[in-house]
């Protein structure tokens, strides 16, 4: 198993570092760059006076001019030369430009791929701090929401899934699946804002807490207080993150139940005489979550992604707003940063779940795995 | 009688646990503190380091914490004196000479000298300097000298009638903190400024909010403030704002047009808050691109008068703004002095419109509801910025006047970043936009031929005349002989229609009655002379 294991940990690394240099070419191919934004003065334009040469010293500072090196340059006339002859009137300029472009990214990846390696992400551009830092302030905040939200939605999904797959085509069943779709279907900014309104606003109940993560002034409470004071605020948000997610992860389970009662081992079970409630829970249900394994591959990338549209109405600064703001203002070591970890995440949580279904699953091994 | 126990006793747990959560959380509320004005930005600011700053929100906070060399009378818009107790201009308008006040001290007790406006200057103009937008204001300066500890002379080496703006605002900053041998551009000190203003920086909880509090050695007693602490929250979604502020977690909001006129007009609202309008420089526009083939149109003349009078402005302004902004023919602020008033509105007259059109030479000749000429047809795309809304609405309603005149429209619409780089490299037909204006308008570089190339002028305007006007206007200090020629500079521009001009909306502030002597001037309000009622 251990062998297992390394050799998986040692296939992420090209992987990882095909992941990092596609998304590196791809933030840099999107139109537009930080210098321009920022010499325009953010959105609404001023009128101010914006040169070439301004811009030109600003790309220098910030790392997005390089210069190639004299061999490069050469290299790359020659091979324009061999491609579109040898007319100085008439510079090709795709081919040219597109070398060039090459070139100086090249240049500018094996720099953030060196930081990397010293698990230094560089600072924002936009307020020129650490990327680490700020991630590490936005994580938290999203864990704990998204913590909360898969407990929650796990937590009343399943067993409804269950119940609804042992009643099959009750009445309650249906019921359940109609509400379930409703919620579904509601738009969660409109949800979030009418939650704020009636249950927040000044105008009709006042129970909770209009914005934020915690109260001004509640880092100094004592723990007990200082919890009571997050779940408080958190009420409202974890309400709208939750109630779509019901829908597709209990019918997921109604399924996987009803595929697994049919069985012939269940039915073996019960014709043993064993108690109705040892052969669901023991036999039926433990086998009717295998599925659910490969839904939880993608849990630990989820949990470090937030929601931008609930951060925004909420004013809570976690990472959707943070990634959703660094792409808005082509922050690109930010941009870097968050899809490298959340990469390795991805990757992780493909390795975990594939040993959680060796655990699970007695049929499948690791010697099975490797052939 | 166990089961139905058993059944309730959750429901009863979690309700007690709710409630007792919502009063425990309630209890711990903190209390308002009347003497705290209570602010709210829409995002955060990047850094609070004056010249690598870029966005609004430093200058709002920053306006707290520092004073600037000099500054415009509130009623009268001149320049008095503040950090400078007087300043001389030398005859040819080439010299600046600052004479600065000796008794004032940064908020760490050091004293403000002309070192400091030195070193300001050394650093805006340092190349490795993240100040590339501030830099460009600085450029025409030849020297800057400090003749003994507090005067201080710039030079410049053309003469340049908005000199004095800018060497008079030089956001100056505390040489003894910044000159420590830390990058600049990194400096803790642009997270935690150090300034000689009426408001000294205590913290700021990232993404949460950035909290002052009252220099109680503030030089300049007359402005001494009432309230002894600025509160600024940072609350990205502007219609929690209302509810914030309807909350009373909020002394000063910005409203929308649409919240103006629906949701801040009850008894109950208008006993607690008092709401202000004012209009700042600035306009809304259509810019129409004079350089590109494949739209040969917007290079007539009579087709950009034409395109004006199917623009339903009035009706635009009433959807978008629900009538809250002033409509404008010009690139001047509505009421500057620049502003040629003898010039009418430009009516939405589509018979008008279709008049010169055909005079033009562009008609329906094949019938398929779209004029063409010479084989081309009068077709063009609409790039518009996709946050925002407004413009998306507006479009629409261009999109419906102009098919009814036999133009088609497409409206296509980016992100912004996008969208800067299109206008950048000018690759659209036509655009949407705003500029926010002065209050000394210098048209120079939206209109002046030379920046067609690299500078702001989109659209490809040229004029002779108006070059020569904007040329000779830059070294012309006599404010009349200026007014002259930009009110005929806005002839030209009225008559070219290069853009069609839209409108100039209202500044829209609600805020908590609790403060008193609330003026409002022309800029707006000035937030520190405002008064906290006992």
């Amino acid at each position: 198993m251990a062998a297992y294991i390394v050799k998986r940990l040692l296939a992420m690394i090209p992987t990882l570092l095909g992941i990092t240099l596609l998304t590196f070419l791809i933030i840099k191919l999107a139109p537009g760059n930080p210098v321009s934004l920022k010499m325009q003065g953010g959105e609404g334009l001023k009128a101010g006076q914006v040169s070439q040469e301004a811009t030109d010293q600003m790309l220098k500072l910030y790392g997005l001019k390089v210069d190639l090196p004299p061999e490069y340059e050469a290299w790359i006339g020659r091979w324009t030369e061999r491609i579109h002859g040898s007319d100085p009137k008439d510079p090709p300029h795709f081919t040219r430009r597109a070398l060039k472009w090459l070139g100086e990214n090249a240049i500018q990846y094996k720099i953030w791929i060196t930081g990397l390696a010293q698990l230094d992400f560089g600072r924002s551009f936009k307020d020129r701090r650490p990327v680490l830092t700020k991630i590490a302030e936005a994580l938290p905040i999203t864990l704990t929401l998204n913590l909360i939200e898969i407990f929650l939605v796990y937590f009343i999904s399943v067993p409804l899934g269950v119940y609804s797959a042992l009643h099959r085509e009750s009445i309650l069943d249906k019921v359940i699946m109609v509400l379930l779709f409703i919620l579904y279907s509601l738009p969660d900014f409109w949800v979030a804002t009418l939650l704020l309104m009636y249950f927040a606003g000044g105008d009709h109940l006042n129970w909770f807490p209009l914005m934020g993560f915690m109260s001004e002034g509640a880092q100094t409470y004592p723990f007990w207080m200082k919890l009571g004071n997050i779940a408080w605020h958190l009420i409202l948000p974890v309400t709208v993150m939750v109630y779509g997610s019901f829908a597709f992860l209990s019918r997921f389970s109604r399924a996987n139940m009803l595929e697994v009662i049919r069985q012939d081992y269940v039915r073996t079970a019960m014709a043993k005489g064993l108690p109705r409630r040892k052969v669901i829970w023991r036999h039926a249900f433990r086998n009717s979550l295998i599925p659910l394994i490969t839904i939880m591959g993608a849990l630990l990338p989820a949990l470090l992604g937030g929601s931008v549209i609930i951060e925004q109405i909420f004013s809570i600064p976690g990472m959707g707003k943070l990634g959703f703001e660094s792409v808005l203002a082509r922050d690109y070591p930010t941009i870097m940063a968050i899809s490298t970890i959340s990469a390795v995440l991805t990757l992780l949580s493909l390795l975990l779940a594939d040993l959680a279904y060796v655990w699970v699953d007695p049929r499948i091994t690791f010697r099975a795995r490797q052939e | 009688m166990e089961l139905s126990h058993s059944k309730k006793y959750p429901f009863r747990l979690i309700a007690a646990l709710l409630c007792s959560l919502i009063l425990s959380a309630c209890a711990v509320e903190a209390p308002k503190d009347p003497s705290t004005l209570l602010f709210s930005l829409s995002a955060e600011p990047d850094t609070l380091n004056r010249l690598t700053a870029t966005d609004a929100y430093e200058g709002t906070v920053n306006g707290f914490i520092f004073d600037a060399l000099i500054e415009r009378d509130n009623r009268t818009l001149e320049y008095k004196p503040k950090l400078a107790t007087q300043w001389e201009v030398s005859d040819d308008k080439l010299t600046y000479t600052f004479h600065l006040r000796n008794d004032v001290k940064w908020h760490d007790g050091k004293p403000f000298t002309a070192d400091d406006v030195i070193y300001t200057f050394q650093q805006i103009t340092n190349e490795k300097v993240d100040a590339g937008p501030l830099r460009n204001y600085y450029k025409d300066i030849k020297n800057a000298e400090k003749l003994d500890d507090y005067t201080v002379r710039f030079t410049y080496a053309i003469p340049y009638f908005k000199a004095l703006e800018f060497v008079g605002g030089i956001p100056v900053i505390p040489k003894h903190v910044f000159d420590d041998g830390q990058d600049f551009n990194n400096h803790p000190a642009g997270r935690r400024p150090i300034g000689t203003g009426p408001f000294k920086f205590k913290e700021w909880n990232t993404n949460k909010n950035i909290v002052l509090e009252r220099n109680e050695a503030y030089w300049d007693k007359e402005k001494f403030p009432d309230y002894r602490r600025v509160l600024f929250k940072i609350i990205p979604d502007s219609t929690i704002v209302l509810q914030v502020l309807k909350k009373g977690e909020l002394d000063v909001a910005n409203l929308r047009p649409i919240q103006w006129v629906r949701q801040t007009l009850g008894e109950g609202f208008n006993n607690r808050f008092a709401r202000h309008q004012y209009y700042l420089p600035g306009y809304r526009y259509i810019g129409w691109n004079q350089q590109r083939p494949n739209a040969p149109f917007f290079k007539d003349k009579k087709v950009r008068q034409a395109l004006s009078h199917l623009v339903n402005r009035q009706d635009i302004v009433n959807k978008l703004e629900f009538g809250l902004a002033k409509l404008t023919n010009g690139p001047f602020w509505v009421f500057g002095y620049e502003y040629n008033r003898k010039l009418p509105q430009i009516l939405f007259d589509p018979a008008k419109a279709k008049l010169l059109l055909e005079e033009a030479g562009w008609s329906d000749r094949d019938n398929d509801g779209i004029r063409e000429k010479d084989g081309v047809k009068f077709e063009f795309t609409f790039l518009i910025p996709a946050g925002s809304a407004s413009a998306n609405r507006l479009a629409t309603i261009l999109k419906k006047d102009l098919e009814d005149a036999g133009i088609s429209m497409q409206i296509q619409s980016m992100e912004w970043a996008a969208f800067v780089n299109r206008l950048n490299a000018k690759d659209f037909d036509a655009v949407t936009l705003g500029w926010t204006g002065s209050i000394d308008e210098d048209p120079y570089q939206i209109w002046h031929s030379s920046q067609i190339e690299k500078g702001s002028n989109y659209t490809g305007f040229k004029n002779e005349e108006a070059d020569r006007i904007m040329e000779e206007a830059r070294t012309v200090f006599d404010k009349e002989r200026r007014t002259q020629l930009y009110n005929r500079f806005h002839e030209i521009i009225y008559d070219e229609q290069p853009y069609t001009f839209l409108y100039t909306g209202a500044s829209l502030l609600a805020r908590d009655r609790r403060f008193k002597n609330v003026q409002v001037y022309k800029l707006g309000v000035d937030f520190l002379e405002w008064k906290v009622a006992q």
